[in-house]
């Protein structure tokens, strides 16, 4: 397992480029991995699987971060959305460090701070002989609700608060909701709506895709490090195709 | 010594200290013969009075503060004699809209609590440069103790209007001009005419008075705290390896 971090140069039309379009720089990043024939599925059913996810920590600080088996190439990215004449063979214009030794030191009890982007949905029916059908959560309180499902399945908690930073007495809102924001060291953010034409494949009319994509920031405590790696390598939720599912830790800084 | 400071905002201020003939200009802040002016004014001293005016003009010491600087305002004005229906002459006037300051006197304890009662129970109504500029909210903010007219504008709260400290609401101080008469050891001081001498109808008197120009800090009451950003996340600190 490798995880890969590259900086896009905002400032050319390559970037740009893929980064209007989900499904044009998931065909970038698979790209990358010369052992991976377009025909081939990208991987086996529970085995790890090429994940990415866009950071935009400043508005020219644009990180795209990948978690792969195997080790990538991005120098077509550098070409295209990078800074290829500062690449030299020392620095090719991406970081690439192996990612296994890093999974096998998780245990149980570890906290860590968390970052994931994700696809938060449901499906539902509205009258009971209607079909299923995949919605979005749109509040932070069902978004979060929707991690908070999933945390004992992927081998975490999230950390609650202490009593004494919660602004809502026992830690509901006024209609006796739970609210999760004020429980848990865990904030919602950076909702995007995603709807993009899925490319045309030949003799067919493109489809529309439409996503929800957030981005959750928390602190989490390892459960279960078995299902934690499983989750960090296969992702969580849907849409992992267009940059969501992809979970990375990072230490707590002192204050924990 | 004591400091008595006022807010001065209304629709509309005027204040003129080189105004002259057809073109009534304003100053860009209250002018001390107009503060002074209108302390008279609410003492009940009589236009002619040079005398009572002289102990006001000479044992205050002004300064003001420009909490909202407002937009100028170009009157242009045509009028026509009631009776005779004769032009009268063309004349441009200038106001300040939406302006709001804070002006301070510094002086006797006794001669400033005088003033501030006056100020309450005035018997002649104030007004901001020009009879036809009612202030909008009362005049007087109170009696401060300390005889330092920087001190004393630098500690009063920010007086601008609500619309206008909203525009400012990421901010959590805000820079302010501070124009008053300068200090013994201040050399750097400008000159304006506007220490009055005489207020007689006949004839307005005035002498040059020094204006230092410096900038104070004001804490923003409404200041919106920034929501903060997203906290920083590399997944690269958790590898200790490196290749």
């Amino acid at each position: 397992m490798f995880l890969t971090r590259f900086r896009m140069n905002t400032a050319r039309t390559g970037a740009r480029r893929l980064l209007s379009s989900p499904q044009v720089l998931h065909a970038a990043v698979m790209a990358s991995f010369p052992g991976l024939l377009p025909t081939q599925t990208a991987a086996a059913p529970n085995g790890p699987r090429v994940l990415w996810r866009i950071d935009q920590n400043a508005r020219a600080e644009v990180l795209l971060y990948v978690v792969s088996p195997e080790k990538p190439d991005l120098t077509h990215l550098v070409e295209q959305a990078g800074w290829p004449a500062a690449a030299d063979p020392g620095n090719p214009g991406w970081q690439t460090r192996p990612y296994a030794p890093f999974l096998d030191r998780l245990a149980q009890g570890q906290r860590w701070a968390f970052r994931l982007t994700a696809n938060p949905v449901h499906d539902i029916r509205r009258k009971p002989d209607e079909p299923r059908k995949r919605t979005a959560h749109i509040t932070p309180v069902h978004q979060m609700g929707w991690l908070l499902d999933r945390q004992e399945r992927c081998g975490f908690h999230v950390v609650e608060k202490p009593q004494s930073e919660r602004l809502l007495p026992g830690g509901t809102t006024y209609r006796g909701h739970e609210h999760h924001g004020d429980r848990y060291r865990l904030t919602v953010g950076d909702r995007r709506g995603l709807a993009f034409d899925k490319a045309r494949a030949e003799g067919k009319r493109g489809n529309r895709v439409s996503l929800v994509t957030v981005t959750f920031d928390g602190h989490l405590e390892v459960t279960d490090p078995v299902a934690m790696r499983r989750a960090l390598a296969q992702g969580i939720g849907k849409a992992k195709a267009y940059g969501c599912g992809l979970l990375t830790l990072a230490p707590l800084d002192g204050t924990e | 010594m004591s400091v008595l400071a006022l807010r001065l905002a209304g629709p509309m201020q005027s204040w003129g200290s080189s105004a002259r003939f057809a073109r009534r200009t304003t100053e860009s802040a209250p002018t001390k013969s107009g503060v002074i002016g209108l302390l008279a004014a609410a003492a009940g001293i009589e236009r002619g009075d040079d005398e009572a005016l002289a102990t006001l003009a000479d044992g205050l010491r002004f300064g003001v503060r420009i909490d909202q600087p407002g937009s100028r305002v170009r009157d242009f004005q045509t009028a026509h004699h009631g009776v005779t229906g004769a032009s009268m002459p063309l004349s441009e006037r200038f106001y300040l809209a939406d302006a709001v300051f804070v002006a301070a006197v510094a002086g006797e304890t006794g001669l400033l609590t005088r003033l501030f009662g006056a100020l309450r129970a005035p018997a002649y109504p104030p007004f901001l440069g020009r009879r036809s500029c009612p202030p909008a909210q009362p005049v007087e903010l109170g009696l401060r103790d300390g005889d330092s007219l920087q001190q004393a504008l630098t500690d009063e709260p920010w007086q601008a209007a609500a619309w206008y400290r909203r525009r400012h609401q990421d901010e959590a101080m805000v820079s302010l001009t501070v124009l008053r008469e300068a200090d013994e050891d201040e050399h750097d001081a400008d000159h304006q005419r506007d220490q009055p001498l005489s207020f007689a109808a006949e004839q307005r008197r005035h002498a040059l008075r020094t204006v230092v120009s410096r900038s104070v800090n004001v804490p923003n009451p409404d200041v919106v705290r920034q929501q903060a950003g997203r906290p920083r996340h590399d997944p690269f600190d958790a590898l200790e390896e490196s290749v």
